[in-house]
């Protein structure tokens, strides 16, 4: 099936073919377990206002024997031989697996910023095999907002930049919305399925035990706020030794200003001028992309617990209600 | 330079006087050793200081000596620094100076300097090649002498008239104090012999002077005869031929040829003295150097002979034919002693000259003051062999210092009327036999406690595991015995704070020292073998009798701290080594020690760790797991124990320790046999930690704020699990991590065997003396420690659990597992309650899930984030505050900064903005259902009461499982 994204100038996103999730379902299946993650690169083309992904293919996995593996190599070799057989070539993005829903990484940062600062169209697609396994697909796709692009663009990270280009954890990344178009064979093959599979299977949804995943989810949750309290009070020191230096600069500037005062009642020329920014070196400011990122991961961590304690409570409920009713 | 010898160098005199400066280095040896040989002949008689004339003068001809060799080699930075000596060394001498005028040498260098400095100067080829170095000291020193000749300018002018002549006055004055030494050397005072061959050799020319030199520095450690054959050696290049073919061989038989040699020139040397004061001028020195090369010769047709027997030259310590008696003694031993400790002085012959004085004194019987005295001086000089207070003494030494305190005991004992002390002056010293007691000055306590810290230096060079440290070891008795004997006499005769000495002496041979012979009394066996009970028979009394009578004496006659405090420490160590407990903790309580260790100095706190260590050792084997845990800890967690014992030192940066803080440590070295088996001690630390922090960790599995109740033990577990492949434990740690694994699952008897098995008996617990128990006890702790893991391990699983099958799977008695499972819940560490009829423990459902624990730690943190998140406003807000204050208070003290402050103020107002910005999070609060109002500052502090509330909050949701609980328990 094909995939179209929308982006900035695209609207949506079209994943034609089947092919494409299965692909990186697939991927996953066969290389990444537990928390490892696999990244590929997504093929296709922009048409009107939709990105259409028609093809992707796999990064291959990095063990410590081949340290020397070229990726850049790789992925030319294997544009140039998808060309060879008429495939659709042009990269248009990557997609990476996740886990737990823990993607918000100054990696994915840097790697989508490089992706769309060369090619304007490209989108990272999350694919989450865990929420997949429990019967719902879960596929997104993201860009990184113009205004974090300028940022990074300038890399300026500093508390002042932010603040100016006014970026918080909600908008770092926008949300492009998926459509799977499926041919209609594809369709009718699906349909036919359906009726195929046993009722358990189809009932995977309502599945009631929650357990394990919330408190993963909540383990993670739990490491991130941690980041972001360390991050707070690394902070709050910089704050403090700032503040501390201000007061002396100002401190000294009186002095001085006193002290050519009483010069020049004396007769004698003033003291030259000296750089202040010398004297006092202000403190690094920290950089506050990492506890943006966090704050951003947690805010996934956030919507994803939501969701499904939302979903779970439902399932409760309507249990509830059966139960009542069987009784 | 070498024209001051040139005149004393007899042969050669005439042609020196007007040779260059450089040339007259044979002569001046030839001159030199004939001092030499006086030197050596008469050394026995007289050894007494040179005087400062001849020190200051030597010292200026030594640097005037270098700077003549660096003038040769054009060496000017070696000139210049040399020069500046000079001036300092001359500064020094001024004194002298004063008294006996400019020396012309000094003259004569300066003039000669400024010369060939000046010459350089207008060499413009020679100074462009110099390099740079040389061209910036040489212009440097042209200055400087420039400037310093200006004070000697009469002198200087009168020299370059008429140099010939000032050399020749040179002369003159030298030939006239070699008189005078001559002379005084005949009256037996002033300037000896020995001072004078320290003195030639010293000034000598290059190459000879600096071999001779050598010999004469290295004589500290090289013994007599080596210096001789230095002495021998030089001698032989010098006169010449004939003495060339002995050199080769001259090691062996040196020693003896010298003593003849010596003696065969004596005479000469009286003759040489005679015709010395005889004779005026030059000529004189001619005949004289004749004379003496024959009589050299003679002499060493003698030495070829053969060696005569060094006897011989012993009774010549006193003129045949001198009465001796006691002052004639005294004086002697004084004249030795006064070349005490004086650079040269050769300790060895002191030692021996010394013990040939007792022996005469003996002979002629002079009386047991006299030899208390000149026992002590052979002990003092017997310390002073070693002149580093590093090393230690040599065995024979060692033995001789022993013997000769033994016999000065003896003494002691036999005459109970002499009087010895510190403080006897050396006039009121009554040495003579008559009816008063003899009084010597001199104490013999500092002697045995020196002796007793020279054992344990003898201790510390040795390698413990040689079969030489047993040797030395055996000395040990000894020692003891010595200071046994001390006591007795100074428990007669010496002052309290003598007494004390001594005690602690005693104590400190006494502590740590393990009394089996009272062990097995109290276990009620006899000593088997019949060795064994003579040895039980020649022993004392109780050791514990002995410390306990001891250091109560120190404790209530003792003045100095540090007495009483090292008594204490060794009294508690005993204590704790013989497993009475109690009476070592309260005595450890009562002291007080804990506070102000820290204030004493570093053996001290050695020792204060050592028995720190002893004391945890011993509450664990008496079962008091966190008495011991608590004892240990300190010395544990830092993971330096060995250093904190005094047991050896850590392999660490130079930068940390220099060689010198290295030397200082290994001096406090506590010897081998001493130690405290740290294998042992670890493992009774980790057992410890073991048993207490394996339950600790069950019960607070999810707590988050959980604390490590022992870091190293966790360390431990920690490099356990990292192992990649686990086998079957080997080391002492190993055994203990993989008994704590078992432990964690409850799992007794894995444990059990585990900690106690065949490698660990041999390695750790069979080194206890009450084995036995000690294991019945670790038995005991691990199936209590195990049962309560397991239970807050598992409990979750259970709705109830019958205490017998606890009590079988444990193998407890059923009483045992009662009281704590019933301590559990006391303590509130179970949730649960026992069911008497049917002897189960019913357990309530109130621990929270997983899950739960999971959000209540979560909660926990974010309330952490939120506090964080406070204090960065708050440091926003109190910063503006501080402005705003500091501003009104700058405002009037300074009034030109008016236009600045208003600037301030125009900051603060953008801050204000800036506040109505956060208003903004203010909202984002709102939204979260915080009741605000306008103010910010209220708004804060109401949040700050919300944030009580939700504190209170979850204290109430504890309460709340409190509250159930004792619901529970009530309703049971």
């Amino acid at each position: 099936m094909t995939v179209y994204l929308w982006t900035s100038h695209v609207k949506h996103i079209v994943l034609s073919r089947m092919q494409v999730v299965m692909k990186i379902i697939k991927h996953y299946q066969e290389e990444g377990q537990g928390s490892e993650v696999v990244q590929g690169v997504l093929l296709g083309l922009v048409v009107e206002d939709r990105l259409e992904i028609t093809n992707c293919f796999p990064f291959p996995q990095h063990t410590e024997d081949d340290a020397d593996f070229d990726e850049v190599q790789y992925q030319m070799e294997m544009m140039r031989s998808l060309r060879h057989v008429n495939i659709d070539h042009l990269h248009v993005g990557w997609y990476q697996s996740t886990f737990y829903g823990s993607f918000v990484s100054r990696a994915l940062l840097d790697s989508q910023f490089s992706y769309q600062h060369a090619i304007e169209e490209s989108v990272v697609l999350i694919y989450d095999p865990i929420k997949t396994a429990q019967g719902s697909l879960s596929l997104k796709a993201y860009r990184l907002t113009p205004k974090l692009m300028e940022i990074c663009k300038e890399k300026d990270f500093s508390t002042e930049g932010l603040k100016k280009a006014s970026v918080g954890y909600e908008n770092m990344f926008e949300e492009v919305p998926i459509v799977i178009r499926n041919s209609h064979l594809i369709n009718v093959l699906l349909w036919e399925l359906e009726d195929k599979s046993t009722v358990a299977d189809k009932h995977e949804l309502l599945n009631l035990s929650s357990g394990s995943h919330l408190e993963k989810c909540l383990q993670m949750l739990m490491d991130r706020v941690d980041e972001m309290s360390q991050d707070i009070v690394k902070y709050n020191n910089y704050s403090r030794s700032l503040s501390k230096q201000q007061q002396q600069k100002h401190q000294y500037v009186q002095r001085r200003q006193q002290e050519n005062a009483q010069r020049q009642s004396r007769g004698e020329p003033p003291l030259p001028e000296e750089d202040l920014t010398k004297l006092f070196k202000p403190p690094q400011a920290p950089p506050r992309m990492d506890s943006l990122l966090i704050a951003g991961q947690i805010n996934t961590y956030c919507q994803t617990v939501k969701e499904f304690t939302s979903q779970n409570l439902g399932k409760l409920f309507m249990a509830e209600a059966l139960q009542g009713q069987g009784s | 330079m070498s024209r001051f010898f040139a005149t004393g160098s007899d042969s050669e005199s005439e042609e020196s006087s007007s040779a260059e400066e450089i040339t007259p280095k044979a002569t001046g040896t030839a001159f030199n050793k004939q001092n030499l040989l006086l030197s050596d002949d008469e050394e026995d008689t007289k050894r007494v200081v040179r005087s400062a004339k001849d020190k200051r003068f030597e010292e200026l001809t030594n640097l005037i000596k270098t700077i003549r060799n660096a003038m040769k080699i054009r060496d000017m930075a070696k000139c210049l620094e040399e020069f500046e000596q000079l001036c300092r060394a001359f500064l020094k001498s001024k004194a002298i100076v004063d008294k006996e005028g400019v020396p012309p040498f000094y003259i004569r260098l300066l003039a000669d300097l400024e010369d060939y400095l000046n010459q350089l100067w207008e060499d413009k080829e020679g100074k462009k090649k110099m390099n740079k170095n040389n061209a910036k000291a040489l212009s440097s020193l042209r200055q400087k002498i420039r400037k310093y000749n200006r004070d000697f300018e009469t002198e200087i002018a009168n020299y370059k008239e008429n140099p010939e002549q000032s050399a020749e006055e040179e002369e003159e004055k030298e030939e006239a104090e070699s008189g005078s030494y001559s002379e005084s050397e005949d009256d037996g005072e002033g300037v000896t012999a020995k001072s004078f061959m320290k003195k030639k050799p010293a000034a000598e020319p290059a190459p000879e002077a600096s071999k001779f030199l050598k010999g004469a520095a290295d004589d500290e450690s090289e013994s007599d005869d080596d210096d001789d054959d230095e002495i021998w050696g030089s001698d032989s290049t010098d006169s010449g031929s004939e003495s060339e073919d002995n050199e080769g061989n001259a090691a062996s038989l040196a020693l003896a040829f010298l003593k003849k040699a010596q003696d065969g020139d004596r005479q000469a040397d009286r003759k040489k003295e005679e015709r010395k004061r005889r004779s005026k001028r030059k000529e004189r020195a001619e005949e004289e150097a004749e004379e003496e090369g024959l009589e050299q010769e003679g002499g060493e047709w003698e030495k070829v002979k053969g060696g005569v027997p060094l006897v011989k030259e012993k009774p010549k310590m006193f003129a045949k034919g001198t009465e001796i008696n006691i002052p004639v003694v005294v004086k002697k031993l004084n004249e030795i002693l006064q070349a005490r400790g004086k650079k040269g002085t050769d300790r060895a012959a002191q030692i021996e000259l010394l013990h040939a004085l007792a022996a005469i004194s003996e002979e002629n019987n002079l009386g047991q003051g006299i030899m208390v005295k000149i026992k002590f001086n052979i002990i003092a000089s017997l310390y002073d062999y070693n002149p580093n207070l590093a090393t230690f003494m040599k065995p024979d030494m060692w033995k001789k210092c022993l013997d000769c305190i033994d016999e000065l005991l003896d003494i002691l004992f036999e005459n109970s009327n002499i009087f010895i002390g510190e403080n006897i002056a050396e006039d009121s010293e009554s040495l003579a036999v008559s009816d008063q007691p003899f009084r010597v000055r001199g104490c013999i306590l500092t002697l045995v406690e020196r002796m007793d810290e020279e054992f344990t230096k003898i201790m510390q060079n040795t390698d413990p595991h040689s079969q030489e440290y047993v040797d030395n070891l055996k000395d040990e008795g000894r020692v003891c015995n010595i200071i046994d004997r001390l006591l007795q006499y100074l428990e007669n005769k010496g002052s309290t704070e003598e007494v004390c000495r001594v005690y602690l002496r005693r104590i400190m041979h006494t502590y740590y020292k393990f009394d089996y012979k009272t062990h097995r009394r109290c276990m009620g066996i006899q000593g088997e073998s019949k060795s064994e009970q003579d040895q039980e028979e020649s022993e004392g009394e109780d050791s514990a009798i002995i410390m306990d009578r001891l250091c109560k004496f120190i404790y209530a006659k003792d003045r100095t701290d540090r007495i009483r405090t090292c008594a204490i420490l060794c009294h508690i160590y005993h204590h704790a080594l013989h497993s009475r407990w109690y009476q070592a903790r309260d005595l450890m309580l009562m002291s007080h020690l804990q506070d102000n260790i820290q204030h004493a100095d570093p053996p001290v706190q050695i020792l204060y760790n050592r028995t720190m260590v002893q004391l945890g050792i011993c509450a664990f084997r008496q079962g008091m797991i966190k008495d011991a845990h608590n004892a240990l800890l300190d010395i544990q967690s830092s993971g330096r124990a060995k250093e904190l014992l005094g047991q050896g030192l850590l392999m660490r940066n130079m930068q940390e320790r220099n060689a010198e803080q290295e030397k200082i440590e290994k001096r406090r070295q506590v010897p081998f046999h001493m130690h405290i088996n740290l294998e042992l001690l670890e493992c009774v630390y980790l057992v410890s930690a073991m048993l207490l922090e394996i339950p600790y960790m069950a019960a607070h599995e999810f707590d988050a704020r959980r604390r490590m109740i022992s870091k190293q033990f966790h360390h431990q577990l920690r490099v356990g699990e990292r192992q990649p492949l686990l086998g079957p434990p080997e080391s002492m740690r190993e055994h203990v991590v993989a008994a704590s694994k078992a432990m964690k699952m409850g799992d007794w008897r894995t444990c059990h065997s585990f900690i106690i098995n065949e490698k660990m008996n041999s390695k750790v617990w069979d080194l206890f003396p009450e084995a036995q128990r000690v294991r019945e006890m670790l038995v005991r702790k691990i199936q209590e420690e195990s049962l309560r893991t397991y239970l807050f391990t598992y409990s979750s699983v259970y709705d109830s659990i019958s205490m017998e099958t606890l009590a079988e799977m444990f193998q407890l008695e059923l009483p045992t597992v009662h009281s704590i499972i019933s301590k559990m819940i006391i303590n509130e560490e179970l949730m649960a309650s026992l069911d008497q009829p049917t002897q189960t423990v019913v357990m309530h459902r109130t621990e929270p899930t997983s899950l739960q624990n999971m959000a209540l730690q979560l909660a926990e943190k974010l309330g952490g984030l939120v506090e964080n998140n406070e204090r960065v406003f708050d440091l926003k807000q109190g910063v503006y505050g501080s402005y705003f204050n500091r501003d009104q208070k700058g405002g009037y003290q300074q009034k030109q900064g008016y236009q600045r402050d208003s600037d301030q103020r125009g900051g603060y107002q953008q801050r204000q903005g800036y506040q109505r910005d956060s208003d903004q999070r203010g909202g984002y609060q709102q939204r979260q259902g915080y009741q605000r109002d306008s103010d910010q500052r209220g708004g804060y502090q109401q949040r700050q009461g919300y944030q009580r509330d939700q504190k209170g909050g979850y204290q109430q949701k504890q309460g709340y499982r409190g509250g159930y609980r004792s619901q529970n328990q009530s309703s049971y």
